[in-house]
């Protein structure tokens, strides 16, 4: 029953701050994704719960126990790293029975969970390949099967998927959820990439400069996100600045610096403050009144067409519109938009302006 | 600014065929993506066009005149690798006139080039600084200046945003392209990134093992895919097998289960052993609506502006469909629903020789 807890972990190196000071509980069987850009402490945070690097301050916890000074093989984890860490002389089964073997399991036991894993994975018929004859999806199938192997209930994912195509990346996403729940893991999976974290977690820790931004489940962080920098690091967004200039009806109306007006369900921000409101593309809607706009650009989607429009104040509005209409699509076209006010977030405008706020490196 | 026209290009690898066969016509300021998985050739064929590798056989046209065996420096065209390749003991600014310098440009012309691109990507503030010291998507715009300040006029592009993190990766993603507009280059633009293709370009070219399977607008690629590969590439579909009932004015399949599916018009004959594709964003699921098949909800995802909904066929075959999101709630795990689509979304292909599941395959 693994349950992870980080207690005010932190790491320094010299006078650079890693990561500041993370408090976080990982439930038994949760799948949790630390999300967050380059640089950000999330490769240094997942090192220090694996006790690959030793923390500066606060201690892990795994079942209570506190980890400190135990080393990464008695932590009993199973770890998969970014760049493919299976030994090449060694046969795809053999990489997955080497835990079991380490272990002195009886034979019949290294064969049979090596193959149960091997088969959960979908790489049975390739078993007695080495693993340089396989593709980069299939090696970093053979290492998830590994680390399974291992016996290990508690599963850490460094980066798993960054070293493969975006295709093949999407396809074993999906892989990976499957397998962390059907055999009731805890899993902390570690990743750049917001649609792979979306698409895995339970919960997601989005981290920025070494420190925590925010956590809450995928749809949490995607409709209301508590933080600007969240808003959009996590999908697209449109992030519009301006005043409020009326509060009435459990709305606020807002005076945006393009010149257009637009109301939103949210009042905790004082009459008169500046603000930032955030509303994704698809609930922007081309309207009668309300923000004037220009089309600028239009791409198609797939299932819908992403169509750009820029403000008299040259700001650039994105919104979606399901079928083709050849009124709205039109480069050059006039036309007002309006936001859904249950789906924009009012933010106070942060102090060093949006740019800041949201800056990804 | 030039055309450039590959007419049967082939290059081999002891058995390994990197180009085989390609033929590609990119026009005049076109910002063209080839679109393909690892090993696909695509940096093959960048080499080729660059004159870094002679390819064994074909022709290799700017502007109509054959350049298959002219000079890289005849070529004015610049290749800006997935590493940049940026050297870490010069500075940006020494980075950026490098081309300039080993020409021998006089100092006006390597002053005037330097304060524009400088401008151009925004790193004015920067010019002093080494590689190192620069974050990734800086590293990435010093190399794009570089390559733009050989004064080529043809861009080859090789993955120039893998390096970098996904979110950045977006955003970057209709700088780089106005950028290299507003400048009239030829841009060639290889890939794996099938959002990125979408996205960024006039046309895709879908490449798979040196040959290319696909060229049109993103729309057309998307809508009217050339193969059951293409198809699963860009944009990931659901595939139904069945023998062909008729083909005109639409096609209908009958499944093994007795089924009878519609797609678009095809050629294939009655009684053809076809597959229909369907894009997973135009697989559409309901309760209500009578539909093609009948399937039970495995797993709902929230994925902010969709839902990815797996779903077990009665036949035992696994398929997904994405939905909106404001449809959360309603489509709950265990639901039984019925399956459907617009006859214009799904696709009807041949049967591949090799059998379907190997011409899926994405690496």
């Amino acid at each position: 029953m693994p349950e992870v807890k980080l207690v005010g972990i932190g790491k320094r190196y010299g006078s650079v701050v890693a990561v500041n000071s993370v408090d976080l509980t990982v439930h038994d069987k949760e799948y949790v994704t630390i999300l967050g850009p380059s640089g950000c402490g999330k490769t240094t945070l997942i090192r220090m719960i694996a006790g690959i690097i030793e923390p500066s301050q606060g201690k892990v916890l795994i079942d209570g126990r506190d980890m400190t000074g135990v080393p990464i093989e008695d932590r009993d984890i199973g770890y998969v790293f970014q760049n493919i860490a299976l030994f090449p002389h060694l046969t795809v089964e053999n990489n997955v029975s080497y835990g079991p073997r380490a272990k002195d399991r009886p034979p019949e036991e290294q064969v049979s969970v090596s193959r149960r894993f091997l088969d959960m994975v979908k790489l049975l018929d390739k078993m007695q390949m080495f693993p340089g004859e396989l593709c980069g999806g299939e090696q970093q199938k053979a290492s998830l099967a590994r680390a399974l192997a291992s016996g290990s209930r508690l599963l850490l994912l460094d980066e798993p998927l960054s070293a493969l195509d975006s295709r093949v990346r999407v396809d074993l996403r999906y892989e990976l959820r499957r397998l962390a729940k059907e055999l009731g893991l805890t899993t902390i999976h570690v990743t750049h990439d917001q649609e792979e974290a979306q698409s895995v977690s339970d919960r997601i820790v989005l981290m920025r400069a070494g420190a925590v931004v925010e956590t809450g489940s995928p749809e949490e962080l995607y409709t209301r996100p508590k933080n600007i920098f969240t808003a959009n690091f996590i999908g697209e967004t449109n992030l519009l600045e301006g005043w409020v200039e009326e509060i009435r009806d459990g709305m606020s109306i807002i005076e945006l610096r393009n010149g257009g007006k637009v109301q939103v369900n949210q009042t905790d921000q004082p009459l008169g403050d500046a603000v930032v409101i955030s509303v994704r593309p698809e609930f922007v809607f081309p309207t009668d009144e309300g923000m004037k706009a220009r089309v600028t650009h239009v791409t198609y989607m797939g299932t819908y067409w992403r169509v750009t429009a820029t403000t008299e104040d040259e700001e650039d509005v994105g919104f979606d519109v399901a079928t083709f209409d050849s009124n709205l699509l039109t480069i050059g076209k006039e036309l007002y938009l309006a936001v859904n006010p249950k789906a924009a977030v009012l933010y106070p405008r942060p102090e060093n302006g949006v740019e800041e706020a949201i800056k990804l490196e | 600014m030039p055309n450039v026209r590959l007419e049967g290009l082939h290059k081999s690898y002891g058995d390994i065929k990197a180009a085989d066969g390609l033929d590609l016509e990119v026009r005049d300021g076109e910002y063209l993506c080839v679109l393909g998985p690892t090993g696909a050739g695509k940096t093959t064929l960048l080499r080729m066009i660059s004159g870094l590798l002679r390819p064994d056989k074909g022709r290799i046209f700017f502007d109509d005149k054959d350049y298959t065996r002219r000079e890289i420096e005849e070529r004015k065209a610049a290749l800006l690798s997935q590493s940049y390749a940026l050297f870490p003991q010069l500075t940006v600014e020494e980075n950026i006139i490098f081309g300039l310098d080993i020409r021998g440009a006089d100092e006006k012309l390597k002053e005037q080039v330097l304060i524009s691109m400088l401008d151009l990507v925004r790193l004015s503030g920067r010019s002093k600084a080494f590689p190192g010291e620069l974050s990734g998507g800086m590293q990435q715009r010093t190399a794009l200046a570089r390559a733009l300040a050989s004064g080529a006029d043809l861009l080859l592009l090789d993955e120039p945003l893998r390096a970098l993190d996904a979110r950045l990766r977006i955003s970057l993603r209709t700088e780089l392209r106005s950028l290299v507009k507003s400048l009239r280059m030829t841009t060639i633009h290889v890939t794996h990134d099938q959002d990125e293709a979408l996205v960024m370009a006039d046309r895709v070219a879908v490449i798979r093992e040196g040959r290319i399977l696909q060229v049109g607008t993103p729309k057309e690629v998307w809508d009217q895919p050339a193969t059951p590969f293409v198809a699963n590439f860009v944009g990931q579909s659901n595939f139904f097998t069945g023998k062909v009932i008729q083909s005109s004015p639409y096609t209908l399949l009958r499944t093994p289960e007795g089924a009878v599916l519609k797609g678009r018009p095809s050629e294939l004959p009655a009684g053809e052993e076809a597959v229909l594709g369907v894009k997973i964003g135009n697989t559409e699921i309901s309760k209500e609506r009578a539909g093609y098949l009948q399937a039970a909800v495995e797993r709902v995802i929230f994925e902010g502006r969709n839902l990815h909904v797996d779903l077990m066929m009665d036949n035992g075959q696994r398929i997904s469909a994405k939905i909106p999101s404001w449809r959360k709630g309603k489509v709950v795990v265990g639901d039984r629903t019925n399956v459907y689509w617009e006859e214009s979304k799904g696709t009807v292909f041949p049967m591949p020789p090799g059998g379907l599941e190997n011409e899926l395959k994405v690496e």
